[in-house]
């Protein structure tokens, strides 16, 4: 049980003038019941690595082992559907994929796709709008009568309703209130902790990154750049740096102060720990 | 869904690329006309050679222009069985005991099917060599003239081209759904009729949704940029004729006026 990218390459429209190649030589293998962050500029290919994770989009080249499935390029891959009820993919604006009268019936979409009968797709679909947060109420209602922060809601329900293994999600928060996006990470990171799901995001937002996230994969024009630790990737701070994204806050905050005297160590990562160094540090110093 | 090339622009540097699309559109006009001309196999030879060359002088595969033909094929095999049972004219070309198939039949279905190429590969060779705003623009400096009886020219050229703008958008967005669903365990391919009818559900509800919604905003926008339809208003983009434009559409007057000589005077 593993999710492994072996030499995966992917090219858009191959053989006409709009050929374009979005992957080159991928390797990588994520983390199992880890939360892994996906980050990288726009176009750098964290879409399109996203969507081989389910088999939407098949290598050009390589090959791929996601759980017990193996995909090779040029070959026929078969059991596409199993794939998917294991590995729960949630695109970037997923309101978009609502369409049922009722929430409820939206909810039971997935699961009965996938071989549920009503009772079972009911139980998980009232499970899964619990857990992002909505009450039974909003059931019988009209999924395009809510709000946009709802639906969203409503839609990541959807693919939670499925309960795959692997949860994956392409800028989940985007778009969403600061409160909202913050209630969302921590579904998923509750997700990981206590049902043991892998989760991957691609992300935007460096504080979700150090907040929820264990590992960090850097994505660079189609290749990968770097696959850390969380902890490890700001230490440094020169590739965000080069992509003019500000680290989070207590990373600045740290780099700011040294960069005017302070000694303060680069592995301190919550403003707890911060704030006693820096009482420390003073108090040594007056 | 990607491979839909009908009607696709392909943005290559070419002679055909440059021309003025008013020219072009006439052009293939006057293409067209000759094709229905009933010139006979000889005519048909001459128009092939002028549409394939104009296909590649146009930088276009063949390939390209065959695929764009593909869903003309199915039109043709209807037109083909059709013909067959209809026409019993000619002489009896084969014949299954008391079913027989006549000259005649075979002749017209080639006729059509030959035609209905050529005009694919015509139109082809307008719409994949002009950009889609270009040929509004075209389409609507022609039809200035009919202005004085009540055509508006302005607003069919600008319905045109929302259109247009918008075909990639929803095909775009079309996949972008049928992914999402299809994460969701949708399978367009097999299962049985009513969860293929749920399907194609999942995929229109939502394809309507969002086509309803980007009309709205593209109104708003619209109104709130001042846009009001019968305005006179200037254009950035000027066409302008120049010396391949009047030799396009002298080529094409001669093919029509040789084609028509070849139809009715030969």
């Amino acid at each position: 049980m593993s999710i492994e990218f072996n030499k995966v390459g992917y090219i858009y429209s191959e053989k006409t003038p709009f050929e374009y190649a979005a992957l080159h030589d991928v390797d990588l293998k994520f983390s199992e019941g880890k939360v892994t962050a996906i980050i990288g500029a726009t176009g750098s290919g964290k879409s399109t690595l996203v969507q081989h994770l389910n088999a939407l989009l098949l290598p050009s080249s390589g090959k791929l082992n996601i759980l017990n499935f193996e995909i090779v390029a040029k070959q026929k891959a078969t059991n596409l559907k199993a794939l998917r009820s294991h590995v729960g993919l949630v695109f970037q604006f997923p309101e978009y994929q609502l369409f049922e009268e009722t929430i409820l019936k939206d909810l039971c979409f997935g699961p009965k796709n996938f071989g549920a009968t009503e009772e079972e797709a009911q139980e998980k679909a009232i499970r899964a709008l619990k857990l992002v947060g909505l009450d039974q109420s909003y059931l019988e209602k009209s999924p395009l009568d809510l709000s946009g922060g709802q639906k969203r809601r409503v839609a990541i329900a959807g693919i939670l309703a499925m309960d795959p293994d692997v949860l994956v999600l392409d800028e989940p928060t985007a778009g969403l209130d600061p409160q909202g996006a913050i209630a969302m990470m921590s579904l998923f990171k509750e997700l990981n902790q206590k049902f043991g799901k892998t989760v991957l995001v691609v992300t935007h937002d460096m504080e979700h990154v150090l907040n929820y996230c264990d590992e960090v994969v850097v994505m660079k024009k189609g290749e990968v750049y770097s696959h850390t630790t969380v902890h490890e990737f700001f230490k440094d701070t020169t590739y965000l740096d080069e992509l003019h994204i500000l680290p989070p806050s207590v990373v600045r905050f740290r780099q700011m102060l040294n960069e005017r005297g302070f000694h303060l160590p680069n592995d301190c990562y919550d403003m707890k720990t911060l704030c006693a160094l820096i009482a420390k540090e003073v108090k040594n110093h007056g | 869904m990607g491979n839909f090339v009908l009607g696709k622009y392909l943005p290559y540097d070419s002679v055909i690329h440059k021309m003025d699309p008013r020219a072009k559109i006439l052009a293939m006009l006057m293409v067209l006309v000759s094709i229905f001309l009933p010139a006979g196999y000889l005519g048909y030879a001459v128009l092939a050679l002028v549409i394939v060359s104009t296909v590649l002088l146009a930088k276009l595969s063949l390939k390209f222009v065959w695929k764009s033909m593909k869903p003309m094929l199915f039109m043709l095999a209807f037109l083909m069985v059709i013909n067959i049972f209809a026409v019993k004219t000619g002489y009896v070309l084969i014949a299954f005991g008391s079913f027989e198939i006549y000259s005649d039949a075979v002749f017209n279905t080639l006729y059509i099917a030959v035609r209905l190429m050529l005009m694919i590969m015509v139109t082809t060779c307008l719409t994949a060599t002009t950009k889609p705003l270009d040929l509004t623009l075209g389409i609507e400096d022609l039809l200035k003239p009919f202005k004085k009886i009540g055509v508006p020219a302005h607003e069919i050229a600008m319905m045109i081209s929302i259109a247009l703008r918008f075909i990639p958008t929803l095909i775009e967005e079309t996949e972008r759904i049928m992914k999402a669903q299809a994460s969701r365990g949708v399978d367009l391919q097999e299962g049985k009729l009513n969860e293929k009818i749920m399907a194609v559900l999942s995929l229109i509800v939502p394809l309507f949704v969002s086509a309803f919604q980007r009309a709205e905003d593209l109104a708003n926008a619209m109104e709130a940029r001042g846009y009001a339809p019968g305005q006179k208003r200037t254009r950035y983009k000027q066409l302008k004729f120049c010396f391949r434009d009047f030799v396009l559409l002298a080529g094409s007057l001669l093919l029509v006026v040789v084609i028509a000589l070849m139809a009715f005077v030969l």
